[in-house]
This record gives structure tokens, sequence and C-alpha cells, in this order.
């Protein structure tokens, strides 16, 4: 098979082409903070967590989106990066309400070890303190926007693997929402399935089923991923 | 119209940690204490920011209100939850739920009277306020100190042994409990009971000392008569869990039994009031002038007609014994009161943990979305909590309304404070001990505001006089 040649951290080592920079460094066991990442979407770039340095090249670069190329000198682990990495942690956290101690997630969530694994102690920025609503009109599930950190694996989730599209985003900037069809309550949706599988690719307490306490609640990501897998066997 | 003669004197505390309290005591024309007014200006926002959320999230919520207590706002809520989706919890789940709450009682309990109150008892009201707290305690009678951290510990254990955690838990759902109760901790837990015992009858002797050493000024301190509301069983019996409620007027006739907490609207009514973000409840029936009423270990006590385990039956016979059988007002009987509970909780959780069923694995039943309306009561260390939500008919909270102990008790409060006052203070002349004596009326009361459950030192309170301009003619610190 045909390999390309790079460096991530130092590292001599020989990568599929076409792969993305974050692949090459899963494959190869170099850790790396994702968050709008699920294997199995597509990958957009939302949360800038998975920043990247390449040499010759003097923006960061999201290893989610960049492919690799020949000869390609990548750094992973600078303390610009782990700088930028706090930083958007402390963004998200100020930008939206998350009180992790009353939340359904708590102890069993995606950003809240993030802030743990940035070290993140308290937060420099001012809250925005948007209001947000908590959509409870759905029959079993809730969309509560203060928890939102606008990755959009509900989004993908729903369009890609259940080919719903109920999800969707409207507005920009910190404006930005998902939205369920055209802006209108969850639970009047035409299209959403009730499918769940949303709230399984949701990594915080924005997505939640009605049924849960805190501490009862189970999030399985991966459970998007091995669909995605099996209808790839099923397709072969 | 302003009166120039009228002078008020404040207390406030100078440290602020989370909740502050202050104490204005207003002057009449002749500088006589005319009346005391306890401030709560700590707003939390708590029913206003629950609104719009989704109404299952309230028992994880409403316990940041309090540290404290806040196994009882979860059980009030739950209950309201239960209500709801109109289902009845797993008979384990429940009775781990009551095991709990009788952990944090006695937690509570220890720290109101090992921690905070019992200082003055064994070391002196007058003794040096840098000494009159747990560590000057533990200087000089460590073992009792000892105990009484540990009687506290015993409380969280229930907890942590339960839940993994010691406070603001996290497992009481709508249902039952989230997590069993492992036979390893259950065994634990039951060891160490006779320990627990012990201490509580350790405090029983200490306040029954305190009393006889000191019977005029417990029989004079504060002591002006109200009605009382609490939970009792469907005997008549003691009751902190479950229960229907009994309000009883200051003779001691039943004025309302066996109401279903549902209907606490009917009975109880709130006033707003200029001076403080609490509201003034009072008994409607009587209506606001002659209609308060007191909750609490005092009030639980004097509506009860037995207590469920034998010890405390024992020392309730003494309690009741001591007005006759009718009910006790005076504010000091507070602590026997609270001390009298602590013994019985002991009791109740030996007997829950030799429940075959606490073990079990069936700890939650299921419901959904039901009804619009719940409410859900239980009663807090400081007395009778009421949980009421409205939801729409997604389960969306639309109304949240929380009736607190420490705001039913907040005229009661006043009304002692006034009495201490008349008593220690006069005109420009405030008393030496006048501060020590103001605070352990507050302490008798224990209400969760965090400046009265600062455990170590003196409460921070400051005293000013002022006259109708606001000018300050007298300053007494103490930070
Ligand atoms: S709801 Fe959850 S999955 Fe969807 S965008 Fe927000 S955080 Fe991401
Ligand atoms: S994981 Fe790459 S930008 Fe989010």
């Amino acid at each position: 098979m045909n390999t390309i040649d790079i460096k991530i951290n130092e590292r001599s080592l020989k990568v599929l082409p076409g792969i993305t920079i974050l692949q090459a460094c899963r494959d190869n066991g170099i850790d790396i903070l994702t968050m709008c990442h699920l294997k199995g979407l597509s990958d957009v770039g939302a949360c800038r967590l998975c920043l990247v340095e390449i040499e010759g090249i003097n923006k960061l670069l999201s290893a989610c989106t960049t492919r690799v190329a020949s000869n390609m000198v990548i750094r992973t682990d600078t303390e610009k990066i782990k700088r930028y990495q706090r930083i958007t942690t402390e963004l998200f956290f100020a930008e939206r309400n998350h009180v992790c101690s009353v939340c359904v997630a708590n102890g069993n969530c995606e950003l809240q070890e993030l802030g743990y694994k940035v070290g993140m102690d308290h937060i420099r920025y001012p809250f925005l303190f948007p209001e947000c609503k908590v959509d409870t009109s759905h029959q079993y599930f809730v969309m509560d926007h203060n928890r939102c950190i606008m990755c959009t694996r509900c989004v993908r989730a729903c369009s890609e693997v259940e080919g719903a599209f109920n999800w969707d985003v409207k507005n920009r900037g910190f404006q930005v929402r998902v939205i369920s069809d055209f802006d209108t309550p969850w639970g009047e949706s035409i299209t959403c399935t009730s499918c769940g599988k949303c709230l399984q690719a949701c990594p915080t307490g924005a997505l939640w089923s009605k049924d849960v306490v805190q501490g009862q609640l189970e999030k399985h990501p991966e459970m998007i991923t091995e669909l995605v897998e099996k209808r790839k066997l099923l397709l072969t | 119209m302003v009166n120039e003669d009228r002078r008020q004197i404040l207390i406030s505390p100078v440290t602020r940690i989370e909740g502050h309290a202050k104490i204005t005591i207003r002057l009449d024309d002749h500088g006589e204490v005319d009346e005391a007014l306890f401030h709560v200006n700590e707003f939390r926002g708590f029913e206003k920011f629950c609104e719009g959320r989704l109404y299952t999230e309230m028992p994880i919520i409403t316990p940041r209100i309090c540290g404290i207590c806040p196994v009882s706002h979860s059980i009030a809520s739950v209950k309201a939850c239960e209500m709801i989706q109109g289902i009845q919890p797993a008979y384990a789940g429940n009775i781990l739920r009551r095991l709990i709450h009788i952990g944090q009682n006695i937690s509570s309990h220890a720290l109101s009277f090992f921690h905070l109150s019992s200082p003055d008892f064994l070391l002196g009201y007058d003794s040096d306020p840098v000494n009159r707290n747990i560590l000057g305690l533990a200087e000089k009678f460590p073992d009792i100190a000892l105990k009484g951290i540990r009687l506290r510990k015993f409380g969280q254990e229930i907890s942590q042994r339960i839940t993994g955690k010691k406070i603001h838990i996290s497992g009481i759902a709508p249902g039952g409990m989230a997590f069993p109760l492992l036979e390893e901790n259950r065994l634990a837990l039951l060891n160490w009971i006779p320990e627990a015992k012990e201490t509580v009858q350790l405090g029983l002797s200490i306040i029954k000392k305190f009393h006889e050493e000191n019977a005029e000024m417990v029989n004079s301190f504060a002591v002006s008569p109200t009605l009382y509301l609490g939970t009792v069983g469907p005997q008549g019996e003691h009751e902190l869990y479950d229960g229907k409620l009994r309000f009883i007027d200051e003779n001691g006739n039943i004025l309302q039994d066996q109401l279903d907490p549902k209907r606490y609207l009917e009975f109880i009514a709130e006033r707003s009031v200029s001076w403080s973000y609490l509201k003034y409840p009072y008994y409607k029936p009587l209506g606001y002038e002659k209609g308060f009423y007191r909750v609490g270990p005092l009030a639980r006590l004097n509506v009860a007609s037995k207590m469920k385990t034998p010890l405390a039956q024992l020392e309730f016979e003494n309690f009741k014994n001591i007005a006759g059988g009718r009910p006790i007002h005076g504010t000091f009987y507070y602590h026997y009161a609270r001390l009298i509970e602590a013994l019985s909780s002991v009791e109740e959780a030996e007997i829950l943990l030799n429940d075959p069923e606490i073990t079990s694995d069936h700890i939650q039943t299921h419901g959904k979305w039901n009804y619009t309306e719940g409410i859900g009561c239980s009663e807090a260390p400081r007395g009778t909590l009421f949980h009421h939500y409205i939801t729409d008919e997604s389960g969306k909270l639309l109304k949240v309304n929380l009736l607190i102990a420490t705001g039913q008790n907040n005229p009661g409060m006043n009304k002692s404070i006034t009495e201490v006052a008349k008593q220690y203070v006069n005109g420009n002349d405030i008393k030496e001990g006048m501060l020590n004596r103001v605070e352990s009326t507050i302490r008798c009361y224990d209400p969760c505001l965090s400046c009265s459950t600062h455990a170590i030192g003196a409460m921070p309170l400051q005293v000013e006089v002022m006259n109708a301009n606001g000018q300050i003619i007298q300053r007494i610190e103490r930070g």
C-alpha cells in the first residue's frame, strides 16, 4: 500500500495519503483533544480544540479537517496549542449557562472532562449569560440550549446516520442556535423519528432523555460510530 | 411621620460568606426596645430561575439552596415530582431515602448542638468569644468535642455509604433511589449505632445539666407563646420524612390534624414585608396578627403525641412534663428538642438498617409526566418544608413556590429577639453580653443562613445605635 512520510512531535511516521492529521494521530496513539469530531460523522472543524502547528504554515489548523501531505512536520503538544485549548474551553463555559452541579450530565460529560484535562480552574472571560430556552416539548427528550456548545454532532448524526434532517443551525456568531425543523418546538417536528441518536452524539447535558435524573445519565457516542461501521459492512 | 427621637440599633454581621443577615432593634420615644427585626437580605432567586426548566431537574437544583439540609429539599422535590407523575416510590427506595434523610437530620442536629451551641453551655456565655467554639471546646473537653464531631460524621456517613457523597448527594430520584445500599455498607453503618446513641445521650446530659443550673434563664428566655406546625404519623407520632400536618395553638389544642400537605395553601398564607426578602407566613384561619406559628424541633415535639422509638419516648415524656403536657414555648428548649429528635433518628436508623428490604435492588419505580401540579413536603432539620410546582403539558415548570423552614420561623424569631433585646438593651446603654444573648437566640432557631452556622468563632455581629436621622450614636462591633 502507498504511504507517505510525515513527522508528528518529532516522530517519523508512515501514513496513508488522504487521511486527516487527526486520524494519523489516533492511529499512532498520539493524544489529541477533540469535541466536535465523532468518528463516523463528517468533520466540520467547529470546536477548534484539535489545533496543530504545521511547519511552514503560520496559523494553527484543525487536525480533524486537515489532510496529511508528504513530509508534513506537525506538532500537537506545544505551549501555544495548550494555551489555545484552554482559552477555547473557557470560552465554551463563558458563552452559555453551564452549571455542572445541577446538570444531568454531571460526572458524565465530555465538556466537563475537557475542563479537567486542560486544567481549567477558573474562567477569565466575562460570562455572557444569554437567555436560552429549554425545549421540553418532545415526548421523550429535552433540548437545553444553555448547555449546548454548537459542536453540531447532533445535527450530523441526525442527517448523516438517521437521515431524518430534524436538526439544523440558525444565526451566526454567539447567536447561533441548533433548531428543530424550521425553528419549531421539537415536539412539533414532522421529521424527528424519536430515534435518540442525537442524545447519544451530544457531548454535554444539552440533549437528554426525560426519564433520567442526575447520576443516571449514560451517553454512548461510540454507538454512532458502530452503526456507521456496521452499515459499511452491509454494503460490502 | 418620622419621630426624631426614635432610635435604631442595627446588628449586622461583618463577615459575609454566603447568606447574610442583620438585626435592627428599634427603640421607642423613651429609648426602650420597641421591636426587633431579623433581616434576611439574601435573595438567590431559586423560584424564578427554575421556571422554564423540566420538573425532574428540581430534585438536583433545589438542594443547592442549603448546604446543611440539601436532602430535605431533594425529598420534598421528589415527592412533588411523584405527584406530577402519579406514582408511588418503590419500597426499598423509599426507606433508603428515609434513611438518608435521617442521616442529614443527625448531622445537622449534631452540628447545631455540638459545634455551634455546646461551647456556650460548657464554656459559658460570657467566656471569651475567641475560644467559645468547637476548637475551644476541643481544648477543654476534647472527649466531648471529638464525640460531637463523630456524631456529625455518622450522619454524613449514611449518605456517603448510600450515594458515595456526603453533601449534595445525587441519586434521590422520583420513584425512589438511583443507588442501592450494599450489604457491607449496611453493616458498617449498623456498627456505628451504639456509639451514635451514646453521644446523643451525652448531649442530652449536657443540656439537662445546663437546664438545672440555669433554670431561671432557660425558663425566661424568649418564652412568648405561638402556634406550632409539624408533621405527624397516623397516630400523631413524631415524624420527619412522611406524614400529615398538625397545627396546635399555644395551649396545645389541635387546630388541624392529619392535614394532607397538598392542602398547605388553604392553611398557610404569606405576607411580604419591606425589610426582608423572606416572606412572613402565618396560619391563615387566624389571620396575620394571631396566626404566627413556629416550626422545627421544638414545634415537632410540641405537636407530637408520642415518639416512634423507646429511648426517645422516655426523653419525650420528660420533655412533656416540663410544661405539664402543654406546649413548651421557651425558645431555649429548641436545643433539648433537637437532641430528642437526634436520639429518635439514631434509633430509627437502626430499625431501618435491620429491615431485610433495605439492600434490595428494586429501588425505583418509573413514571412520566401526567399532571400539571405537584406538591411535596418534608421536615427539614429546621422545620416543615414545602415544594410546589406547576408545569405545562410537557413538564416545563411554569411556577415554583418554595416555603422554607427559616421563613416560617422568621416571625417567631423576631418576637424572640425582641424579647431578649428588651431584657438586655436600654436606650443607648447596651449591656455587655447582649450580643451573645441575641446570637444565642438566633442559634436556638438554627436558621439556615451561612452566617448563623459560622462554626469557628463567634457570629460576626455589629451593633449600631442610630437615631431617626440615620446618625450613628454608638457602635459595637465584633468581627
Ligand atoms: S445539542 Fe449537543 S450535540 Fe448538538 S450542537 Fe449542542 S452540544 Fe453539540
Ligand atoms: S475536533 Fe477538530 S475542530 Fe473540533
